[in-house]
């Protein structure tokens, strides 16, 4: 009999078995997950600078100001979004009867998302007229 | 037209690895991947080795995977397939191969034990049969339309990464008795599910309904069973 290592089955599989609409949910709530795993890494880094003082986190902050920086967090929102919307998904398939309707729950998250998204890249790039982020949204929370 | 057919070759004997050879036949549209697979074999390549019996999509042997996706091939037309110049077809996945396109199903009945197959009901049985209403009926209609033809399970990505989980199929068999008004064994199979290689390895990502030959929405009743072991009394 002819057997495949476990692990490179697996990954064959993934690539090479046709994706439908549920398959590609699935996939995508795996790697915004580990993309937010990642985020929580370089989130803990820039708040362990807190410990040298505000200055030392001022000085972090004034980096993330930066439009490049201000664009990953825009990709980064977008990886929150769709985990949250996708998460929310899951939760009414798995406790409601999602199940009846999960391809239109995913097109609704994922419009909704879009949405959101962009009003969070209009607010993050031309919101503010000195582009500051974090007064605009502490003023929008406050 | 004429058609490629790409078929994954491995005879245990002479091959060490296995590997894809192409064969040229005329179809039509309206045949059945099915056909052109007896086509190979009864015309021009008689060591060629697959499952099938009734033809019809009731006894569930001749599951495989055409062009990256399980289906029965006696239910698959060739005007239905997205590609139909060349059609590659594989044995199902994750399952040992014996000879081409034939897999060894052993594991997969296994796990159909484990959940307990069968009515668990000490009661001493009616003069007549044991009634059902027909709504205690229609709860269980749908999964017992399973012909266990191993589409699902085969493809589901979570049984890929976890050869221990009972599956789609074994599952969907576990709702079947479950929710049967007839059975007692309810609360035994609920703790049997209730394990990170039962129903809450399901990741909801619904291969197996696209896979299901008789369109049978698995995940759905898994999702009931999920909620039947959240809401259960202790």
């Amino acid at each position: 009999m002819y057997e495949k290592s476990p692990t490179n089955e697996w990954i064959s599989n993934v690539v090479r078995y046709r994706k439908f609409s549920g398959s590609w949910a699935w996939l995508l709530h795996r790697i915004t997950g580990l993309g937010l795993t990642v985020y929580v890494l370089v989130h803990i880094n820039t708040l362990a600078s807190l410990q040298e003082g505000p200055e030392a986190f001022n000085a972090k902050m004034q980096v993330f100001m930066q439009p490049h920086w201000l664009f990953a967090a825009w990709i980064l929102f977008g990886l929150v979004i769709y985990h949250t919307l996708n998460g929310i998904r899951i939760v009414i398939i798995d406790f409601g009867r999602g199940a009846k309707y999960h391809k239109q729950l995913l097109y609704g998250a994922i419009a909704v998302g879009l949405v959101v998204f962009l009003w969070m890249g209009y607010i993050i790039f031309f919101g503010h007229s000195d582009h500051d982020f974090l007064s605009y949204a502490v003023s929008f929370f406050s | 037209m004429k058609i490629k057919l790409r078929l994954f070759r491995y005879n245990p004997e002479t091959d060490t690895k296995p590997h894809y050879k192409t064969y040229e036949v005329e179809a039509d549209k309206k045949e059945k991947v099915l056909d052109l697979l007896h086509r190979v074999k009864w015309e021009q390549d008689g060591t060629l080795a697959f499952r099938r019996s009734c033809a019809h999509g009731i006894c569930g042997s001749c599951a495989m995977t055409v062009n990256g996706e399980n289906m029965l091939t006696c239910e698959a037309l060739i005007g239905n397939l997205k590609k139909q110049h060349t059609i590659t077809i594989d044995p199902l996945p994750s399952l040992p191969v014996i000879k081409d396109l034939i897999v060894n199903m052993d594991t997969f009945y296994q796990k159909y034990t484990v959940i307990k197959p069968y009515l668990i009901n000490n009661n001493p049985p009616p003069p007549t049969e044991r009634l059902q209403s027909m709504q205690e009926q229609r709860l269980i209609d749908e999964s017992t339309w399973c012909i266990m033809c191993g589409a699902c399970s085969t493809s589901c990505p979570s049984n890929w990464s976890n050869p221990d989980f009972l599956g789609p199929a074994a599952l969907l068999k576990a709702y079947r008795f479950i929710f049967d008004s007839r059975d007692d064994g309810a609360g035994e199979r609920l703790n049997i599910l209730d394990h990170s290689d039962g129903v809450w390895r399901c990741r909801t990502i619904f291969n197996c309904v696209e896979a299901c030959p008789k369109e049978i929405d698995v995940t759905f009743h898994l999702s009931q069973l999920k909620k039947a072991i959240v809401t259960r009394e202790i």
